[in-house]
């Protein structure tokens, strides 16, 4: 079906409506052909030589259309004269292609296709996953008018060939909210709001979007999505699930997007800062080794009985699935039992990735990893966070210098105490963070069929995929920041190929869905993009920028393109149902911490503390009960803690806290490129339930009873302003002040319904409220923190 | 079209005709989102409706009950009896079978033989063969269809756990209940139509994670509900202190009211799968409770599955499952979690099966009476078996290590022919050497009776078309069928 769109997509880019076909349209081969084939014939006729049935390969040009001996599978112009047609249209079960136990069925239209494309010559092109980016001339378009930058002349010119109409562009309190939400996570204020529309002087809404870049949310918001990629999580994951020590690299991740670190760089650091060359001072060594954690992030097993051989297989194999993932879009985890059956990876292609880790120092996960909380998992190192460092650094130079004066007055004597003392405090604050240590590499082997008893597989070396070239390191042994060179390096590598998955994800954060709509496969079996020449033009920009993520992002939401209504126009979303033409802005819900951020900051609860362990909100008595080696009992924080932002809450692989897993956060196993956003009742029960957004509730009531007047109606419009940045309309108005009315009525004869209510939570109650009114305003802030729109970005 | 793909199902023509042909408006649709497409679901999440074109023939099945065992019971103190084993106990045990397999606890250690440490008996028409330790079983041998030929590929619990859940031991697919209730939707308007129940006693608790019951790829509607035995059953499902149940209708539908107003502007279809959502959330907070309320059971009810109201046990489990069963619920897996016998598992056994072996036979005894044994499939057994070797661990008294390439299961219910004991161990209960059925196998023999053909049953995801009998071969066990 979606081959279906896509043609009918295509059909409306060259302006014909397929009843219309005067001449027959013009097929490309990646977009149109390739697709039918991976899915229909690859399995059986690609690149995997295991599986390959009577010799015949359908994925490369030039044997699809060898002479076999007197026919041709394929036969340029002649559709006749293909067997590939002949077999497809066969009504003979032995011959048919796919065959019958296959499961799969090439439909009327796909058989179509197939044969017009060859009618048209069968012209052939390589998969354009691997032709690296080039630069795409940027179209003239008739609306001269509407373009702010090229984006929107790429995006536009696209709209005006399949004759829809841009969508109008949003209105300013809309804009300022989405553009809050997509680069910082949290909502403007009412006051941020006001500014901005009253903001006439030109510039402003560019001045909006540098303000938000330059703040220190925009790292917390783009480390929630790098979290998701890089399975970061506080337990183990497997049986005891343990918890393990890695929070400093949270704030690593955190501080490097707010530096905004070249996306190069952070690749670099994650994958082999402990192999980098020594070019900076202390303190960035100490951030490099932190950034290391990246290698030891994967799920790991104390489970009694364990076989280490067998472990160090898993490991090896998460991480190449997790690196091919996040870097290359790549499925490389098919190889781990045989050649890809749709891309070029072999099975020898994934053993040497693996063998680039084979360095890792974990054989302290068989002999100290024990069911303690946290679990050892050595080799770990004792850190502080960059604040603390700074201090650090600083007060151990006032030492030295007092030292050097050495007077040695008593009272200077006196002072060098005080501030030793002063830096052991600091000192007594290091936490512990899991690091890589590279030690001699053990052997690895090709796996037969992945099993790890088998070692009978030949020894590899580290060696990129073989299709993709190979590293020239001089005859020594490749390592993992040659890999990490390689991944980011457009000549020598495959940078070009890194830059488009991640201007892919870059576009997915600000529209919704990527131009590749598979943010985690851009093999053969996902979809080609949509539009490759706004893809490749983006990904350049993101290489000549030297991995600039901060100016990729502005480039984005500073587009008309960007700013654009998300409202579906229906006569639009008949022609373009999935918006890849991006003729309008997109709707969804938050994701899960957003959410929380959200509702916590809309009642005054946000706490904006940066960096530090996890934290533990409210969470359901025997939620962990499951839990075993050791027993759990859930701590929640009785502090402050408990209302600070979702990227710093407790990730537990086995049991995800019940809000984050109500509003689709991956459990962070595998990695995730894009969550699901589905809307269920359990989600619903959560929002209206869940003690943390009950006193949230409480506590947004509180805000509304003190900041504004006292009449009800500038009560709601200061509520509905908070929550969803503009004020109610008559109706809005009316079911709101029902509910009040309704509730206050109840509750004068419910003193202990009152009371039972304002209890919910930590947060302190104003005691100069009436509790009555308090209960009932917190009823309203429930229907308005439980509205759609509260929770949506649009 | 894939009519199984989750990007297919949505399309405006398909959902055009499936909405005729259910006579369901929009309004109680869901149109579930994943990575942007949208997804036809059924509103109230769990009571979806189902694939076009599922089942693909008649269902012997309509439900499922896995009584699972977790930690692994001993095949050889229960449906296996091995009297050569009895002969070489205290022996080395011959390297021609432990040569080159994997081994869990018992890695570098002398394995020697055990014999089966109990005695047992013949029972049912067929004389099938149990042990003493259950005796409740017993009395149900013409029911039950013995398996002792299952092979598992992972050793350790948390792995062979998933591998017997998703029929892989990566992370991230999605678990049996998951996938029948995404082929076949839920017959509950107002309970999740996966449903986990879990239970403690016997050794050292099994950890379960939730992996167990995760929607994988599929829609999170799709993931099994815990339902805890104590506390608020599912999370949030409780108003909240100081809020009654009128005045959660009422903000619940003020909050509908708002929401629907609201749409009236933007044309948001997802704004009508969230109304439906927070409209089923609303009633499961009626309906989960009067589910956990086991007020209208007789205590004659009570007694035969040795159930108290709210304790939590193995026992209540059975009784709500049965409940769970009538309500319509399509997959319900319970949890014991007290089988992981490493040392005394004399004790041990005494302790898991006077625990659950009565309520299994009750739970057996009252789906027939009702007549719902007939289109119920309950499916008893563990991750994996144990060891013929002795595990001496910390000199408590002999126990066994975990055992993959040979263990037992039984089966019972809609289209399994009871009274009947399939495959076999060798003479040491070490391989499965006749009629071997494989996770795989039972899998596909799940499927099969719930009237779905694995082999059709595909959703794509990462560009694969992706099962739960996965890419090796799968067969149905047609020879335990009726």
């Amino acid at each position: 079906m979606l081959k279906r769109v896509a043609f009918v997509l295509f059909c409306l880019i060259c302006g014909r409506h397929p009843a219309a076909w005067g001449h027959t349209p013009r097929l490309d081969f990646n977009r149109d052909i390739r697709p039918i084939l991976s899915d229909k014939c690859y399995h059986c006729h690609g690149h995997d030589a295991e599986q390959r049935q009577a010799g015949l390969r359908l994925d490369q040009e030039v044997a699809a259309k060898a002479n076999l001996g007197g026919y041709r599978a394929i036969a340029p112009g002649d559709p006749d004269a293909s067997e590939l047609v002949a077999r497809i249209v066969s009504s003979d079960l032995q011959l048919k292609m796919p065959p019958a136990d296959s499961g799969k069925q090439l439909q009327a239209e796909e058989i179509a296709t197939l044969r017009r494309w060859i009618e048209q010559g069968a012209a052939w092109s390589e998969p354009w996953t691997y032709v690296p980016p080039l630069h795409h001339p940027i179209p003239e378009v008739r609306q001269v008018g509407w373009p702010l930058n090229w984006v929107d002349r790429l995006v536009l010119s696209r709209l005006e060939t399949a004759r829809i109409e841009p969508a109008p562009e949003a209105d300013r309190v809309t804009l300022i909210r989405r553009v809050n939400f997509d680069l910082t996570g949290l909502p403007p204020t009412p006051d941020e709001v006001d500014a901005f529309v009253e903001d006439r002087r030109p510039g402003a809404y560019v001045r909006l979007v540098e303000r938000l870049l330059a703040s220190p949310h925009y790292g917390q918001r783009m480390a929630s999505y790098w979290f998701d990629l890089v399975r970061y999580a506080d337990t183990v994951g497997y049986h005891g699930d343990q918890d393990h020590n890695i929070a400093p690299y949270r704030d690593y991740v955190i501080d490097a997007f707010n530096d905004n670190m070249p996306l190069d760089r952070f690749t670099h650091e994650q994958l082999a800062g402990d192999l980098l060359p020594e070019t900076t001072g202390r303190s960035k060594k100490v951030e490099r080794l932190i950034a290391t954690g990246y290698n030891r992030l994967l799920q790991t097993s104390h489970e009694g009985g364990i076989q280490p051989k067998e472990y160090l297989a898993i490991y090896a194999a998460d991480r190449v699935r997790n690196l091919s993932s996040v870097w290359m879009a790549a499925t490389m985890g098919c190889c781990q039992c045989h050649d890809h059956k749709y891309d070029p990876y072999t099975s020898k292609d994934f053993y040497s990735m693996e063998a680039f880790f084979a360095d890792i120092d974990e054989a302290g996960h068989f002999t100290k990893g024990g069911n303690a909380l946290p679990t050892q998992r050595p080799p770990e190192l004792d850190v502080l966070n960059r604040t603390q460092r700074g201090r650090l650094t600083q007060l151990e130079n006032q030492i030295a210098v007092m030292k050097r004066r050495s007077d040695s007055h008593a009272s200077e004597t006196d002072q060098i105490r005080q501030l030793e003392k002063a830096c052991q405090a600091i000192r007594a604050q290091t936490r512990r963070t899991m690091v890589t240590v590279s030690i001699p590499p053990r052997t690895i082997r090709i796996l037969p069929r992945g099993d790890w008893l088998d070692e009978n597989g030949p020894i590899v070396e580290p060696a990129v995929p073989e299709f993709l070239g190979r590293l020239e390191v001089g005859g020594r042994r490749p390592n993992r920041l040659d890999l990490a060179h390689w991944l980011t390096d457009p000549q020598q590598g495959v940078g070009g190929l890194t830059a488009r998955v991640f201007a892919n994800r870059f576009w997915y954060l600000c529209f919704g869905t990527g131009i590749a709509r598979q943010l985690d496969d851009f093999g053969g079996q996902g979809e080609p993009p949509a539009n490759l020449a706004l893809l490749d033009n983006l990904a350049i920009e993101l290489l000549e920028s030297g991995w600039d993520v901060k100016q990729l992002l502005k480039l984005l939401v500073t587009s008309r393109t960007y700013r654009q209504s998300s409202l579906d126009r229906p006569e639009v979303a008949s022609l373009d149902p999935y918006n890849q033409l991006t003729a309008r802005q997109a709707r969804y819900r938050l994701p899960a911490e957003m959410v929380r951020d959200q509702i916590l900051a809309v009642s005054g609860l946000l706490v904006d503390a940066r960096g530090g362990p996890s934290i533990r909100p409210y969470q359901p008595a025997g939620y962990y009960r499951n839990l075993n080696f050791p027993k759990r009992t859930y701590h929640a924080d009785t502090d402050s803690h408990q209302w600070r932002r979702g990227v710093y809450m407790h990730w537990q692989r086995q049991f995800l806290h019940p809000m984050l897993k109500a509003l689709d956060a991956p459990s962070r196993e595998e990695c995730t490129a894009g969550r699901p956003r589905s809307n269920t009742p359990l989600a619903a029960l959560t929002l209206l339930n869940d003690p943390s957004f009950v006193e949230a509730a409480r506590l947004f009531a509180q805000r509304i009873l003190t900041e504004g007047d006292s009449q009800t109606q500038s009560r709601l419009d200061h509520a509905f302003r908070l929550a969803v940045s503009h004020r109610p309309d008559a109706t809005e108005r009316r079911l709101l002040t029902e509910l009040l009315q309704s509730r206050l009525q109840q509750f004068a004869n419910d003193p202990e319904a009152v009371e039972q209510l304002l209890q919910i939570g930590v947060a302190p109650i104003d005691q100069h409220l009436d509790p009555v009114e308090l209960a009932a305003w917190t009823s309203v802030a429930r229907a308005i923190l439980n509205m759609n729109e509260t929770v949506t970005r649009n | 079209m894939n009519p199984l793909d989750p990007a297919d199902v949505a399309t405006a023509s398909h959902r055009r005709a499936f909405l005729a042909r259910t006579g369901i408006g929009l309004g109680s649709i869901a149109l579930h989102t994943l990575f942007g497409r949208d997804h036809l679901a059924a509103g109230a999440s769990s009571q979806s409706l189902g694939l076009p074109g599922l089942p693909h023939y008649a269902p012997r099945a309509k439900r499922v009950i896995f009584l699972c065992m977790a930690g692994g019971p001993s095949h050889l103190e229960s449906f296996d009896y091995k009297p050569e084993l009895a002969a070489l106990s205290g022996q080395p045990m011959p390297a021609s079978f432990t040569e080159g397999q994997p081994i869990a606890q018992l890695q570098g250690q002398v394995l020697k033989a055990q014999g089966p440490m109990t005695r047992f008996g013949r029972y049912g028409q067929n004389g099938q063969e149990i042990s003493d330790f259950f005796p409740w079983t017993q009395k149900l041998a013409d029911d039950i269809c013995i398996v002792r030929s299952l092979v598992g590929e992972q050793i350790n619990h948390d792995p062979a756990h998933t591998f017997m859940n998703t029929g892989t031991a990566i992370s991230g697919r999605p678990s049996i209940g998951s996938w029948v209730n995404y082929g076949l939707g839920s017959e509950s308007n107002e309970l999740p139509g996966f449903v986990v129940l879990t239970s403690e006693g016997g050794r050292n608790p099994q950890p379960i994670a939730s992996r167990q019951w995760a929607a994988g790829f599929l829609p999170s509607q799709f993931q099994g509900v815990p339902f805890q035995s104590t506390g608020a059953a599912v999370h949030y499902v409780r108003n909240p202190p100081g809020i009654r149940s009128t005045q959660q209708q009422e903000l619940v539908r003020t909050v509908a009211r708002l929401d629907r107003h609201r749409n009236e502007q933007v044309h948001n279809q997802e704004i009508d799968t969230r109304i439906a959502a927070y409209e089923m959330a609303y009633r499961m907070q009626t309906s989960v409770p009067e589910l956990m309320d086991l007020a209208d059971e007789s205590p004659t009810t009570l007694a035969m599955y040795g159930a108290t109201p709210g304790d939590g046990t193995y026992a209540s489990n059975c009784l709500l499952a049965r409940r769970l069963a009538e309500r319509g619920v399509r997959f319900i897996h319970l949890y014991h979690r007290g089988w992981d016998h490493h040392d005394r598992l004399r004790k041990y056994m005494n302790i898991c099966c006077g625990l659950t072996d009565r309520a299994t036979w009750a739970l057996l005894t009252d789906l027939k009476q009702r007549g719902l044994l007939e289109d119920t499939l309950v499916i008893w057994g563990g991750e994996f078996g144990r060891t013929p070797m002795v595990q001496l661990k910390g000199g408590k008294g002999p126990g066994r290590d975990h055992h993959i390439k040979g263990f037992s299961m039984w089966l019972a219910g809609g289209g399994i022919q009871g009274g009947i004991t399939y495959g076999a161990t060798d003479e040491l209960g070490y391989h499965a050497v006749e009629n071997i059925v494989h996770i795989r196998d039972l899998h596909a023999t799940l499927l099969h009776l719930l009237g779905i053909d694995p082999q059709r049953f595909s959703v794509k995801f990462q560009g694969l078309d992706m099962r739960l009998t996965g890419v090796e071969p799968s067969r149905v066990v047609q020879e335990i069928l009726t």
